[in-house]
């Protein structure tokens, strides 16, 4: 009785999901694949890795699951999207990957790894409008970064010009199945061990799943004004290597338990008046460093209906996943100061540039942590003897231009940037352009110069030219396969060569 | 002496020298006054007489000032070949309206709809008929002839006039749910009734769509949404079935630089994501997620962004700008991976780790006591630059508390002001460098 109740509820699911009206819903499947040959050399010269990889993705779609009324754009919609890539490297050398080999095993490098990019099955304004949903591996984009989790969203969109978003589930992190690292916090070196000793790479933390939940406010409809205030917390979980030298001093020791992973808050708005031009603002605050560690805004004026005058200013300090030790360094925060314009000289052709100055922070005292007296009770030397640098705030000076002149069948860009500080320059320029004939015949080329020149290392400072040709049929609007053969020439490398390969197949229905 | 004896003229011939009068006054005042006097009105030729430019209180609600008028993209340039003056058509004593001519766009539920009145719609006044296309018949005065209304035509030319070009918008709209609402065609096009040839001009600006399209999805039913598919088209070649379609015969479609301030300018690499951290359903509405992942997710370098022998100056650019690299780049698994592959970072496998010493000399990089140039100031100047090629253990060696740490106090400025917060929420890092029992801990617990 039980099970046939049990079937019938998921037979009442599934009537919901899938609509008794079967129509001919939209159905698309891509496939991406990006063949690469080259090799690369240590700074030093010393090593070679072979670089032979294989990078393809296979995604698949179905919309418009729903009958949709004709005509009605606010009708419920109801798809489905994923996409899959394996990635491997036919370079890495097997001993790499071997555990057993303490001379070449890297923790954590894998050879051909399999991951699901996204999964999820997406509802649109259900309930007149008020409901979204969605279901699966998704991401979500908005002040706090660009991140991947595996479960639910909810949205209830109010006719008040306001919508509510809830989300939970798990982190996607790298070392889990079908995972990568992409999207979790940086600082903790993370990974699948599960068959490595105990011993070997302690520092190499094991993957555990890791809960997750956020909750958005968001403006909605109106179109001259937005903004997002966004709300995230992520745990840590499982056991966590605490014992840095399991191999002698210590003993293995690892602290285990649900603990903070990250915890912040953000917000990010946007104002626009036509005739006179528009800001942009953002803030994030980690409730775990309890700090501001992003603050940006943008100012944008339109000088007449051809020029944009921009401010940009941006403050950022380095954060990290809460199991990291980094949290406690002493990051300092940076100061971006900027002017930037555009230009549409013409309807083909844009020109863009702007210039920008970089602050950090650094010490110029003994640091005080806190309690009124300088660090600290272990330190083996006196604070007071160290030679603080007499300026506190060194800075980076840089700018870009960037044009792009466009037809219909003809792209040209240049991209054109110099960066220019006391650990190195940076300065040069791409001259892009790519042309179809008859639109299926695809020839591209790229060639720039660039100098840098590392000042912590000036023997790795060089001039490089380097050009890319290609060549590629478009067998359908979507679908085309391209030949890239690059060619960098520097006093660094002497000459390398890349060859790439890239096929992208589309059919929808 | 008169003028006769002067002129020599016979005395009898004053009827002569009248009409010499007459001719050399005709000589001298009809040119000056053809001079003079207004060329006559063309009307019906362009939105004013004389082409004269329209003021911006004539064009279409959301018209820029300057404006550019509507989008190529969605709006392709039209060929108009006729004369109409609408001024004239719609003055009061006539008692025409819009609805005399342009009945369909009542009736009308698709922007795929031809709403141009049909030439028999002339006919009653012009007393033309163009019930058979194929024979037009003009009409007996000068307003029924061809030439009148169809530009450029000719008698020789017989039933031929030059085609009307008038492409149909790349848009979803329903006039007819427009019309029902009440909302009159100036509303949309502007006051057409003063102008006399109605162009391209006439024709919608986004900005007037949205004086009443700023509702939300779950607004009553039939009030205007502001949801970009509401008008636009789906299903492109470029973005999937769900998403805007941007790619047309005549342009790219892309978003006004007044719209989020998402203008897809040159550099828009550079501050893309002020719009995608606000607002990243706003750009969902044309990119798939595909279309970020494939950088921001990348496995293939994309030549825009680290263009050149990339892999062999990256240390510069991350050296300066190293939260740029955070948002493709997890520092602890793609930059140290690499790292340790190649043979630079501390944590390398003996048998491809590097002989060179990748840092400045010890003495000044981690020799005590701290000094310009030290790692200490090198880490907090750019912490992530040391995130991306160490692991913690590299760190602990020096900076953890007890044992083999040399005890080097790591912690910043104001640091034992949260610390019992963040060993409350998280005590794991604690323990990397300090034995539970530890005293010190006491001043975070």
């Amino acid at each position: 009785m039980r099970r046939a109740g049990a079937a019938c509820g998921l037979g009442a699911f599934l009537a919901l999901l899938v609509p008794s009206a079967a129509r001919a819903a939209d159905a698309e499947v891509t496939a991406d694949t990006a063949a690469q040959f080259y090799d690369v050399r240590s700074p030093t010269g010393e090593t070679v890795l072979n670089r032979r990889r294989l990078t393809t993705t296979l995604a698949i779609s179905a919309y418009d699951l729903l009958e949709p009324e004709v005509g009605d754009p606010t009708a419920p919609t109801l798809s489905f999207r994923a996409r899959v890539r394996y990635d491997a490297d036919f370079g890495i050398n097997g001993a790499s990957v071997d555990p057993t080999n303490y001379a070449n095993f890297v923790p954590g490098l894998n050879q051909g790894g399999v991951d699901l990019m996204y999964a999820y099955v997406e509802g649109r304004r259900f309930l007149h409008g008020w409901l979204g949903f969605r279901l699966g591996r998704q991401y979500v984009t908005d002040a706090l970064g660009w991140w991947s989790f595996d479960g639910a969203q909810v949205t209830a969109t109010t006719p008040f010009f306001a919508k509510a978003e809830a989300y939970g589930g798990y982190e996607e992190r790298g070392g889990m199945p079908l995972s990568t690292a992409r999207y979790e916090s940086d600082g903790v070196w993370r990974g699948d061990r599960s068959n490595y000793d105990p011993s070997l790479a302690p520092a190499f933390q094991p993957a555990a799943m890791a809960p997750a939940f956020g909750v958005a406010l968001e403006s909605t409809g109106v179109t001259w004004i937005h903004g997002r205030l966004t709300y995230r917390r992520v745990y840590d979980t499982g056991a966590s290597n605490v014992t840095e030298f399991a191999s002698g001093t210590y003993s293995p020791a690892q602290y285990d338990g649900a603990r903070i992973s990250s915890e912040k808050v953000g917000y990010a708005m946007d104002a626009n008046l036509a005739q006179l031009g528009g800001v942009k603002a953002g803030v994030v605050y980690d409730f775990y460093n309890a700090e501001m560690t992003n603050l940006y805004a943008t100012v944008d004026a339109y000088a007449g209906k051809k020029v944009t005058l921009s401010a940009d200013y941006d403050y950022y300090v380095p954060t990290y996943d809460a199991d990291s030790i980094w949290n406690f360094f002493a990051g300092e925060p940076m100061n971006d100061l900027g002017l930037r314009a555009n230009v549409n000289v013409t309807d083909r052709l844009s020109v863009s540039g702007g210039g920008h100055v970089r602050v950090f922070n650094v010490q110029t005292g003994p640091l005080d942590p806190g309690n009124g007296s300088a660090y600290s009770p272990y330190t083996n030397y006196a604070a007071g003897q160290s030679i603080y640098p007499t300026n506190g705030h060194p800075f980076d000076e840089g700018g870009n231009v960037s044009a792009r002149w466009r037809t219909g069948e003809t792209l040209v860009t240049l991209r054109g940037s110099g960066n220019w500080g006391a650990e190195g320059d940076r300065a040069g320029a791409d001259l892009a352009a790519q042309h179809v004939f008859e639109t299926r015949y695809i020839a591209s080329l790229r060639t720039g110069v660039w100098q840098w020149n590392d000042k912590l290392q000036p023997d790795r400072s060089t001039t490089s030219f380097n050009y890319v040709l290609g060549v590629g049929y478009r067998f359908a609007p979507r679908s085309q396969a391209l030949v890239e053969w690059e060619n960098d020439m520097n006093g660094l490398v002497g000459q390398r060569f890349r060859l790439m390969l890239w096929v992208t197949v589309a059919v929808t229905k | 002496m008169t003028l006769a004896s002067f002129l020599r003229l016979p005395a009898r011939s004053p009827g002569l020298l009248l009409t010499l009068l007459a001719f050399v006054l005709i000589l001298a005042v009809v040119p000056a006054a053809l001079a003079e006097a207004p060329p006559v009105p063309l009307h019906g030729l362009a939105p004013l007489a004389n082409d004269q430019q329209v003021p911006h209180v004539l064009l279409p609600p959301g018209s820029l000032e300057p404006d550019d008028g509507p989008s190529d993209v969605i709006f392709p340039p039209q060929h108009l070949t006729l004369r109409f003056n609408h001024a004239f058509h719609l003055k009061k004593d006539l008692g025409l309206t819009c609805k005399n001519c342009h009945g369909a766009a009542y009736r009308s539920a698709s922007a795929q709809d031809s709403l141009l009145p049909k030439g028999t719609a002339c006919d009653a006044c012009h007393s033309t008929e163009h019930d058979n296309l194929a024979a037009v018949k003009p009409g007996d005065d000068a307003s029924g002839q061809c030439g009148f209304c169809h530009l450029g035509y000719k008698t020789a030319d017989g039933n031929a006039v030059a085609a009307l070009e008038v492409p149909r918008a790349n848009l979803i709209f329903n006039h007819k749910a427009h019309a029902d609402r009440n909302i009159g065609c100036a509303q949309c096009h502007g006051p057409v009734e003063q102008l006399e040839l109605a162009t391209r001009d006439q024709l919608p600006r986004m900005r007037g769509c949205f004086h009443c399209h700023e509702m939300p999805d779950s607004a009553s039913r039939g009030t205007a949404k502001s949801a970009c598919d509401t008008c636009h088209l789906r299903g492109d070649a470029k973005g999937g079935p769900t998403r805007i379609r941007t790619l047309f015969a005549t342009g790219t479609l892309k978003p006004p630089r007044w719209l989020h301030n998402a203008e897809h300018t040159p550099d828009f690499l550079e501050r893309h994501k002020l719009v995608a951290a606000d607002d990243s359903a706003f750009c969902a509405n044309c990119h798939t997620e595909d279309y970020c992942s494939d950088c921001h997710d990348g496995r293939v370098r994309p030549r825009s962004i680290h263009p050149n022998d990339y892999l062999n100056m990256h240390p510069v650019e991350a050296r300066m700008e190293p939260q740029r690299c955070q948002s493709c780049h997890e520092q602890q698994s793609f930059c140290l991976g690499c790292h340790q592959r190649a043979g630079v970072a501390e944590s390398s496998p003996t048998a491809a780790k590097d002989s060179a010493r990748f840092h400045p000399a010890k003495s000044i990089w981690s020799d005590p006591p701290m000094k310009p140039g030290s790692h200490g100031f090198e880490a907090e100047r750019n912490l992530n630059a040391c995130v991306s090629c160490h692991t913690e253990r590299d760190c602990v060696v020096c900076h953890g508390a007890l044992g083999v740490g040399a005890g080097f106090d790591p912690h910043k400025n104001g640091f034992l002001g949260g610390c019992a917060t963040q060993m409350r929420r998280n005590p794991r890092p604690c323990f990397v460098c300090h034995e539970p029992g530890d005293a010190v801990l006491g001043q975070c617990r």
